[in-house]
């Protein structure tokens, strides 16, 4: 055995070992039983084979992660929010269609106004379904308001879509559906009953938005018939100072057109 | 998402060779922290660079002959250091040595890597590759450039020197 060695070591300082071969030395000098004379070389072979399993400490590995992220947190990352902004654009988008079109079904079954397409029956009936005295509760003022709009839409409006106006501005709880409703009244103010109607709604409205549109509706029908129910504003102490100026106003704008 | 790949690719390539790059690190700087510092730095390098990784036969072969010009640059920029302010650097390395380290200096590993350390260029660069890391002659050529018969006269050399020197020092050390 020590005899293999020396031959071994000999190969060895000539450079002529094989990787096998220096591994049996290694082993072999790391071993217990190296002979005194041979002592000598334990040093160089211990040293290698220890020198080998030197490692990074723990710490670097994590520096080393770390170094490696910020790239990843420059291009990669940028890249990643860039996706992200896009995925977040389009979850928004088809958030945005799904809830449109949740929308659309549940308020065209809920009977609101959606029937755009429809033929004009079923557009009436369905702004009679939104408008209805007993759907008032079930019904939010926008879709009430949008249902009104969707009047003027109706290219020759027939008395059931006017009498729903009519109805929709005495009768509605809230002010802005009555406001729209006068509006929209004041697009059909060539009827007859539309005419009396907005006479008779005058005399019954408190809010002063709606007071003032129904003058200047009647103001602009030159509706002299309206002449009672302004004098009454204008002497209406409980009414709006600005009510009973527009009130004023209004009758000597009919009076001067006789 | 490539990119992505890419730090998952570099990692597998690159990670298990950094052992080998810090000891050689090591061996050359002769201070853990300073061939801590090196890889990062080869590391650094390597990762910024590596679309042109693919266009490489051996990663393994181009990070470690990064290192080693990275650690030779860096012990002549210390050298220039060192000649102008050599107390400083000598009072702060002391300051660096640990407990353990300079325990470890003075038993015959450290002797053996001073000896090393203080072997030509050339040498300690095959010594270490093959003794330590036990590469083939072949990953040796990869890295140095040398030819076999080149390889196997450098080796030699520097075992049979690094052997005289540890005598030396051990003869002189016990008094013989």
């Amino acid at each position: 055995m020590a005899l293999d060695i020396e031959k071994l070591l000999e190969k060895y300082y000539d450079g002529e070992t094989s990787l096998e071969e220096e591994r049996a030395l290694k082993q072999f000098f790391q071993g217990g039983q190296v002979p005194e004379h041979l002592q000598s070389h334990a040093a160089q072979f211990g040293y290698f084979a220890n020198a080998r399993k030197e490692q990074p400490s723990l710490s670097f590995n994590h520096e080393l992660a770390l170094m490696l992220d910020p790239p990843r947190q420059g291009p990669v990352r940028r890249l990643g929010t860039w996706l992200l902004r896009i995925a977040a654009g389009l979850a928004l988008l088809i958030i945005g269609f799904g809830a449109g079109w949740l929308f659309q079904s549940k308020s065209e079954k809920g009977a609101a106004l959606a029937a755009l397409s429809g033929e004009k029956t079923g557009e009436i009936a369905e702004m009679k379904k939104v408008l209805a005295f007993e759907q008032m509760n079930n019904t939010s003022a926008s879709e009430r308001i949008q249902a009104v709009n969707h009047s003027y839409e109706i290219p020759d409006a027939d008395r059931d879509i006017t009498q729903l106006l009519i109805n929709t501005l005495n009768f509605d709880p809230n002010v802005n559906v009555r406001l729209a409703a006068c509006q929209a009244l004041a697009h059909f103010a060539g009827e007859a009953e539309v005419k009396e109607a907005l006479i008779q709604s005058l005399a019954i409205q408190t809010d002063p938005n709606i007071q003032i549109s129904l003058i200047e509706a009647l103001v602009a029908i030159k509706e002299k018939r309206a002449v009672d129910q302004f004098q009454q504003l204008a002497r209406n102490q409980e009414v709006l100072d600005v009510v009973r100026l527009k009130a004023t106003e209004g009758l000597n704008r009919l009076n001067a057109d006789v | 998402m490539s990119l992505n790949m890419d730090l998952q690719a570099f990692n597998k390539r690159i990670l298990p060779v950094q052992g080998r790059l810090f000891r050689l690190a090591q061996m050359f700087l002769r201070n853990r922290e300073e061939a801590e510092d090196a890889i990062q730095d080869v590391f650094l390098r390597l990762w910024t660079n590596r679309q042109q990784l693919e266009s490489y036969q051996s990663v393994e072969a181009l990070a470690v002959q990064m290192t080693k010009n990275l650690c030779l640059d860096r012990l002549k920029s210390h050298h220039k250091q060192k000649t102008s302010h050599e107390t400083d650097m000598i009072a702060l390395q002391a300051a660096d040595v640990s407990p353990y380290r300079q325990v470890e200096n003075s038993d015959s590993a450290g002797l053996m890597h001073r000896l090393i350390g203080e072997l030509p260029e050339q040498q300690k660069l095959v010594l270490h590759l093959r003794d330590v890391e036990e590469y083939t002659l072949e990953e040796i050529e990869e890295v140095t450039g040398l030819s076999n018969a080149n390889i196997r006269t450098i080796l030699s050399r520097a075992r049979q020197k690094l052997r005289e020197n540890y005598l030396k020092a051990e003869n002189y050390g016990t008094g013989y």
